[in-house]
């Protein structure tokens, strides 16, 4: 019977996951659906790498001058890094006091990054602020606050959405999707894919006001298995599951759950073909190998999705990939190792696979985490914080460069509000406007990315070339 | 759209022997004059791993009431024996955090199976408010894993001051918030106590970051801002609470290691690491907001405990997350109040009653009430979706396991897998669109993404089409290694009705949803098993399967 081929479209049917897995079929209706134009000429990415749990930062970059090494010794004690053991770095930019900085020893490849290739930058104890903030203010409760510092999910949602005192719903990446695609915009873009692309679950990052983000797996989309054959009775099945999907649900949560069932059911088929087109063996578009974890594989798919960047038509994305383990109330020493380790790895495989792709000066990877951890200890780990430094890479960025001012690391020392947490000396607004910028926002569109940002000096922390 | 009674989302038939004593009802109240099949398959969605037709049968015959006291009673099925049993069979040198397969394995069989269904379901939500995870050190603490969750169920009907207790003390949450080997200060060393535990048992347990009213809604002060119910110099006080405390049975502080004795065994304290200061507490009215120096750890922890319990916020605060847990994601702020007022006082003067605040929450008017809303109700997160689907089918291997090896990569939740503290899923997640723009919440949309969604509905294909006891024919082989311990279902009623595409709809309609489907549903599932041959009975089952288990109606809890 010709219109169904029960054994071709059973050919992806089975596993799910379950225990044996199946390819789909290689003719699928996929991205026929859609036409996409992009306005920009050029390509550009930006690729948020968030550290869930709170990074302890200030053994991340450490100081390895005397005297500033021996304020962090004496405040972090049985937690600090051997002096000896810190991977120099030396900033082309010297410190007015000339102090000097290291890396963690487990961070070869990033300290290559920065002190070779010049493509590293790192911007010091960056935190949310809703305005410029002194130890006095903070004191004297006269100056306003993002609530609930110290509380993971709040503070995420403050590196997510720069809310402020303000209940905002959208984050930051979203709202430059927002002001891209806006009609109004100076270089209006029309791509029909979503600009945000999650590699790592749901984000208020990439929450805009109107544009939607699309969420897949470490390694992609994952197909229909029902759904994707191109014979006549696997479309009558489809037509049936989309007619289902747009009939008139009676609950909030239904329309909401049909809606996201109806953004995967276009996008996964299309992104899928286009991963497909770089991943069969004759065709991979770069030799450098990742790390096999986490972390590793959600930075393989985002260069391989950057690959497909043509076929995609697509000229703004914005990724986001995450890893958890760095709330190190326990163990910090044992663990660090590893967490900074595989952030470095990663992180330098990611950026050399774009220098093959030939892209590296159009894709920005920056890291964000829900706050800084205390310098006291409290015994064999830390707890909650504020201010922390971020790391930016890529071939736009002004590299070889420690941006914005070090804290002194003095328990109880003018940075410090109690316990070794360091008030941010740059707002996570500067930040976001100085990547939003670089990704193509107007200045007049900035503030609507970081709200703030009119309480600080510098709209552009400099990092990025344009 | 049809909203009406008998239009309910819910799981049923096949019901599996679950014992059903009928005891007489000891009620206050008559049950209500009747409770048709579609109540009582919304109820028991509520209330349970998924309704069946047996079990509705029973709520029908005994009423709302009565059905939940028979509940009350029920001794709770445990995880660790098994986990211990599973345990004994493994050579010297065995991978142990295998074991935790072997949890999920009874966890599972409980959903489908155990008697003691409203205690399994409510002990499922507290899991997901006093989170553990094995994503964390616990991987290799799996016989406390077992434990720590048993404990919940144990306590699911009891006090909350208990709960609060043995959840503080578990080794499995001493281990997962580090309480467990907090140090008193050693200030020439800047080493002060450990904050994690004091700052998320009053976060996400208990009382919340901000003041609320009894009916659930956050007060504000006099320039319209919340109100903080802690500051650091607070975290600061419960973090020297709990100091001192690590396994039990130990020589010292210093000396404590784990077993697999001492991990399901309370902690214990050690004097020589508490901290014996003064500790500042939660301030509310009438409350004791300082502890004194010089206190045992045990008296301190009393203390502390007390404090917590006590403070206003706590009823509203846990009524709201076990009305969305078991009920909505949206309740009225009055049925909150309702839920919290009976949390403070369970009527006999008793605060903390969790029995009397789950009787109230599933008895209420909003609860029990057909819904009429467009915010009613909530979505199933996939664990629920998965065993109301099981329970509906009949679910069932030939080695009698449950042995979904990585459940959390196959659907996105499992039992003890949270990502963080913060669960799967937050209660005050709202996806962009007009739930968010209502102000209104969906926490299950949280783990509601296209990629899951996707994982989600190739699961069912599988299911639908091949992981039955009459699969398609086409569909490959399972290796012989995996066959025994292959989840299918129940099909075969389904396919006696194949030749009557309208009847085969509406039994699986029944079986899934309790009643009538949707117009839309009903009429695409209907054409997709007109479009198979008639020969192909188990096709036709399939593709009407597919399309109706997938579908939106079905992801709502009603």
């Amino acid at each position: 019977m010709d219109n169904f081929n029960r054994r071709r479209f059973l050919k992806c049917a089975a596993a799910g996951g379950l225990a044996y897995a199946f390819g789909r079929t290689p003719q699928a209706v996929s991205a026929a659906t859609i036409s996409s134009s992009a306005a920009f000429a050029d390509y550009k990415a930006l690729v948020c790498v968030f550290l869930f749990g709170g990074n302890d930062s200030f053994n991340m970059v450490v100081p390895r001058s005397a005297a500033e090494y021996g304020v962090y010794a004496a405040s972090r004690q049985n937690l600090a890094i051997a002096q000896a053991s810190l991977l120099p770095i030396n900033s082309l930019v010297p410190d007015p006091n000339g102090a000097l900085y290291g890396l963690h020893p487990s961070m070869s490849e990033l300290a290559t990054l920065f002190e070779q290739d010049e493509k590293c930058a790192i911007v010091a104890n960056l935190g949310p602020l809703i305005e410029p903030t002194t130890k006095a203010q903070y004191q004297a409760k006269a100056t306003h606050l993002p609530p609930q510092l110290f509380s993971h999910n709040d503070q995420q949602d403050q590196w997510h959405a720069l809310k402020g005192e303000a209940t905002l719903k959208s984050g930051w990446g979203g709202r430059i999707a927002d002001a891209l695609l806006a009609p109004g915009a100076a270089t209006p873009l029309t791509q029909s894919l979503a600009v945000n692309l999650s590699l790592s679950g749901q984000t208020l990052f990439q929450a805009g006001v109107t544009s939607v983000p699309y969420t897949m797996g470490a390694t992609g989309p994952v197909p229909f298995f029902g759904l994707e054959g191109a014979d006549a009775y696997t479309l009558a099945r489809r037509a049936a599951f989309e007619r289902i999907l747009s009939a008139n649900h009676a609950t909030v949560y239904e329309r909401a759950y049909a809606t996201v069932q109806q953004r995967a059911l276009q996008g996964a088929a299309r992104i899928n073909d286009a991963l497909a087109s770089v991943r069969s063996p004759n065709a991979v578009p770069f030799a450098t190998a990742f790390p096999t974890t986490p972390l590793g594989q959600q930075l393989k798919t985002v260069a391989e999705l950057i690959a497909t960047r043509d076929q995609l038509e697509v000229s703004r994305q914005i990724f986001f990939v995450a890893i958890g383990g760095f709330d190190t109330h326990d163990a910090q020493t044992q663990d660090q190792p590893q967490l900074l380790g595989n952030l470095s790895s990663c992180l330098a495989a990611f950026y050399r696979a774009t220098v093959e792709l030939g892209i590296a000066a159009g894709v920005t990877t920056f890291t964000q985490s829900d706050f800084g951890r205390t310098l006291t200890s409290n015994g064999d780990g830390t707890d909650h914080a504020w201010g922390g430094n971020q790391l930016v890479i890529g071939g736009a960025v002004a590299g070889r460069t420690l941006y914005g001012r070090y804290p002194l690391l003095q328990i109880d020392g003018p940075d410090d509000v109690g316990g070794g947490r360091m008030i941010p000396t740059t707002s996570s607004d500067q930040y976001a406007a100085t990547l939003a910028r670089w990704f193509g926002v107007a200045d007049s569109a900035l503030t609507s990315v970081a709200p703030h940002l009119g309480n600080f000096t510098a709209a552009n922390l400099g990092f990025l070339q344009t | 759209m049809v909203l009406a009674a008998a239009f309910v989302v819910a799981c049923g038939g096949g019901g599996h022997n679950d014992p059903a004593p009928v005891t007489p009802p000891p009620t206050q109240q008559p049950p209500p004059a009747t409770i048709s099949k579609a109540d009582a398959y919304r109820f028991l969605n509520q209330a349970t791993f998924g309704a069946t037709a047996a079990e509705a049968q029973n709520v029908i015959t005994l009423g709302y009431e009565a059905w939940i006291d028979q509940q009350l009673q029920r001794p709770a099925s445990l995880e660790l024996p098994h986990v211990q049993q599973v345990f004994a069979t493994y050579p010297p040198g065995a991978d142990f955090t295998k074991l935790h397969e072997d949890r999920v394995d009874i966890w599972l069989r409980h959903a489908l199976h155990a008697p003691d269904q409203l205690r399994q379901r409510v002990a499922f939500a507290l899991s997901q408010i006093m989170v553990i995870s094995q994503s964390s050190a616990l991987v290799g603490y799996p016989w406390g894993c077992a434990s720590y969750y048993d404990m919940l169920t144990q306590n699911a009907f009891g006090n909350f001051r208990e709960l609060m207790e043995n959840v503080t003390l578990h080794p499995a949450m001493g281990v997962y918030l580090s309480m467990l080997g907090n140090q008193k200060p050693d200030v020439a060393h800047n080493i002060r106590p450990d904050e994690n535990y004091a700052r998320e048992l009053m976060q996400l347990f208990t009382v919340g970051l901000v003041e609320l009213n009894l009916d659930g809604s956050v007060k504000t002060d006099s320039a319209g801002q919340p109100i903080p119910t802690y500051d650091q110099d607070i975290v600061q006080g419960f973090a020297h609470v709990y100091t001192g405390w690590t396994y039990s049975g130990a020589p010292s502080f210093a000396a404590a290691i784990p077993t697999i004795a001492n991990q399901i065994r309370p902690m214990q304290a050690y004097s020589e690491q508490h901290a014996t200061g003064t500790k500042r507490m939660l301030s509310y009215a009438g409350a004791v907001s300082t502890i004194p120096a010089g206190q045992t750890p045990e008296q301190d922890l009393d203390a502390a405990l007390d404090n917590i319990f006590n403070h206003p916020n706590v009823g509203p605060f846990i009524a709201q997350r076990l009305i969305q847990h078991l009920v909505t994601s949206n309740p009225s702020p009055q049925y909150v109040e309702r839920i919290a007022r009976k949390f403070n006082d369970d009527g006999a003067g008793k605060r903390g009653n969790l029995a009397a605040v789950i009787k109230a929450i599933l008895l209420d008017a909003e609860a029990r009430t057909a819904p009429a809303s467009a915010t009613a109700g909530k979505l199933k997160e996939p664990l629920l979706r998965l065993t109301q689907l099981w329970r509906a089918y009949d679910a069932s291997s030939q080695s009698g396991k449950y042995n979904v090896q990585n459940i959390t990569g196959l659907i996105g939740q499992g039992p003890l897998q949270a990502p963080s503290v913060f669960n799967f899923f937050s209660p005050f997640y709202a996806p962009p669109g007009e739930i968010a723009n209502q102000g209104l919440v969906a926490p299950e949309m949280q783990v509601t993404t296209e990629y899951l969604s996707s994982l989600w509905t190739d699961y069912v294909f599988a299911l639908a089409f091949c992981y039955t006891t009459m699969p398609v024919q086409g569909c490959p082989a399972v290796p012989p290694a995996l066959q025994p311990d292959l989840v299918t279902i129940d099909a075969s009623a389904e396919r006696a009705m194949a030749a009557n595409p309208q009847a085969l709809v509406d039994a699986i309609a029944d079986k899934l949803v309790g009643g009538p489907l949707s117009s839309t549903l009903s009429t695409e599932a209907k054409s997709m098993v007109e479009r198979a041959p008639a020969s192909e009975t188990a096709l036709r089952v399939a593709e009407a399967l597919y399309l109706i288990a997938s579908a939106p109606e079905v992801a709502q809890q009603r």
